[in-house]
């Protein structure tokens, strides 16, 4: 079964999955990351740490309003010829899918932040709470409320932009499905059937972000009296 | 002891506060009774930081309230009740409750609620311990409201026109508490517009007008015909007010 093959092999369903695993690792690391990081950033600028915040936010804009596609080459062959590092293909990817994805999550958290009512975090500071317990008991889960159905958004999101990577060669599921249909002549199965799996996995965030959001919504959907 | 010495407050060009002196002794009760815009809820306010005093000091129990870190201490000392409620949406009415004591007291988490539900159920709401702020009437978010602000054990109880966004039910329900509390010989100072209520738990009542003290009279000479009563701009305010019979 070497090249020239028609017709599909059991090898094209083990390379599916290898691909798809490429595509689940970059985005989950890449969304894990970029939370952690859009979280800070919204942070320092929602605190007014000067300086930081409008280097930040300089960062950000030009992340946010750049193509990803772009921003990838940037990385994989910017990063290593200025810094005299290797990149992997995959760190690369990695890298560039954190901080895009960093630069949308700041927004929300600023955003989710903002509208809160003021004046329940006043009642805070009049009870001489500190500012690290009124950000963890009384922002935090609030935000987090409202931030949710535009982090489900932006992480679906995410994943359909994880596609683009196949351009600086990660072989995830689109590049699978580029190598797959090479060889069998067949874009008509193979391309319903990769999108279908980005269907589904966009299905499931989407499903799992919904329980997400009724959990942390609850104290906002109870009836009033 | 909270003392406020020729206390400003300006908001950009508006002055609000025009050099307030106000002396208030442990178990005394003082309504500051004035029309809108007189500048009582920002004096209120400025007793425990929520805003920044433009000139003049205050002093509670000795502690400076324009220091960073003495002013913390002042706001364990003082508790304040807000007019629109402001309890946390999003936890219970326990947690509500329980949260400053736990983090500010260093509490128990057990004590602070055993503390907590016996408030609650000296006013009444001891059932509604796990329900969320949403559902609650205001007038029951308002004793929740108290129940938060007892809870920190302050010397002092700061009441921001507590009853202004209560129908005249709620209020009766929310008086009914404080007036209790009153008997108990907490000390507060209260800004309000209730002025039957004033007069029944106020030791001493202040008459704020244009950001300036216009009196501060003990309650009985206040709303003796010869008093407080003798300046038009009081007895106009309380004839507006609609709540006073012209009782001398």
């Amino acid at each position: 079964m070497g090249y020239g093959d028609e017709g599909f092999t059991i090898y094209d369903l083990l390379l599916w999955a290898e691909g798809l695993g490429i595509t689940l690792w970059i985005f989950i690391l890449s969304t894990v990351i970029g939370l952690v990081l859009g979280v800070l950033i919204g942070l320092v600028r929602y605190y007014h740490i000067t300086i930081l915040g409008k280097l930040l936010m300089i960062v950000s804009e030009s992340l946010k309003n750049s193509p990803v596609i772009v921003q990838l080459f940037l990385v994989y062959f910017g990063i290593p010829a200025l810094l005299q590092i290797d990149m992997t293909p995959n760190m690369a990817a990695v890298i560039t899918l954190s901080g895009n994805t960093a630069a949308f999550v700041a927004v929300i958290v600023i955003s989710s932040i903002e509208s809160i009512d003021r004046r329940q975090l006043e009642a805070a500071r009049s009870f001489a709470l500190p500012k690290l317990v009124i950000l963890r008991h009384i922002i935090f889960p609030q935000s987090l409320s409202i931030a949710m159905p535009m982090l489900v958004s932006l992480a679906i999101n995410q994943l359909q932009v994880t596609s683009l990577v196949s351009v600086i060669g990660v072989i995830d599921l689109t590049r699978v499905g580029d190598i797959v249909n090479q060889r069998t002549f067949e874009p008509f199965i193979v391309w319903p059937l990769i999108g279908l799996t980005y269907f589904i996995l966009a299905k499931l965030i989407a499903i799992v972000g919904m329980r997400l959001e009724r959990k942390f919504s609850a104290y906002r959907l109870v009836g009033e009296l | 002891m909270i003392e406020i010495k020729k206390l400003h407050k300006n908001f950009g060009d508006l002055q609000v506060l025009k050099g307030v002196d106000l002396t208030l002794k442990p178990g005394e009760v003082v309504s500051i009774l004035g029309g809108s815009g007189s500048g009582k809820s920002t004096m209120i306010r400025c007793i425990n930081g929520l805003e920044g005093i433009t000139s003049g000091s205050i002093f509670v129990d000795g502690f400076d309230v324009s220091n960073k870190k003495e002013l913390l201490e002042v706001r364990k000392k003082c508790s304040t009740v807000f007019q629109q409620f402001d309890l946390y949406p999003h936890l219970s009415v326990l947690e509500n409750i329980t949260l400053a004591p736990v983090y500010v007291l260093s509490s128990s988490k057990k004590d602070a609620e055993a503390i907590a539900l016996d408030l609650l159920d000296s006013v009444g709401l001891a059932d509604k311990k796990d329900v969320f702020p949403a559902q609650l009437s205001g007038g029951q978010k308002q004793r929740v409201g108290i129940c938060r602000a007892l809870a920190m054990r302050p010397d002092y109880l700061l009441l921001d026109e507590v009853t202004s966004s209560l129908d005249p039910e709620m209020t009766a329900e929310v008086l009914d508490i404080l007036k209790k509390l009153a008997r108990e010989g907490i000390t507060m100072i209260s800004v309000t517009h209730e002025i039957e209520f004033a007069r029944e738990i106020s030791d001493r009542i202040v008459f704020l007008d244009q950001g300036r003290i216009l009196s501060d009279l003990p309650k009985d000479e206040f709303f003796a015909g010869d008093g407080g009563l003798a300046d038009p701009r009081i007895a106009r305010f309380l004839s507006k007010m609609g709540e006073f019979n012209g009782q001398a």
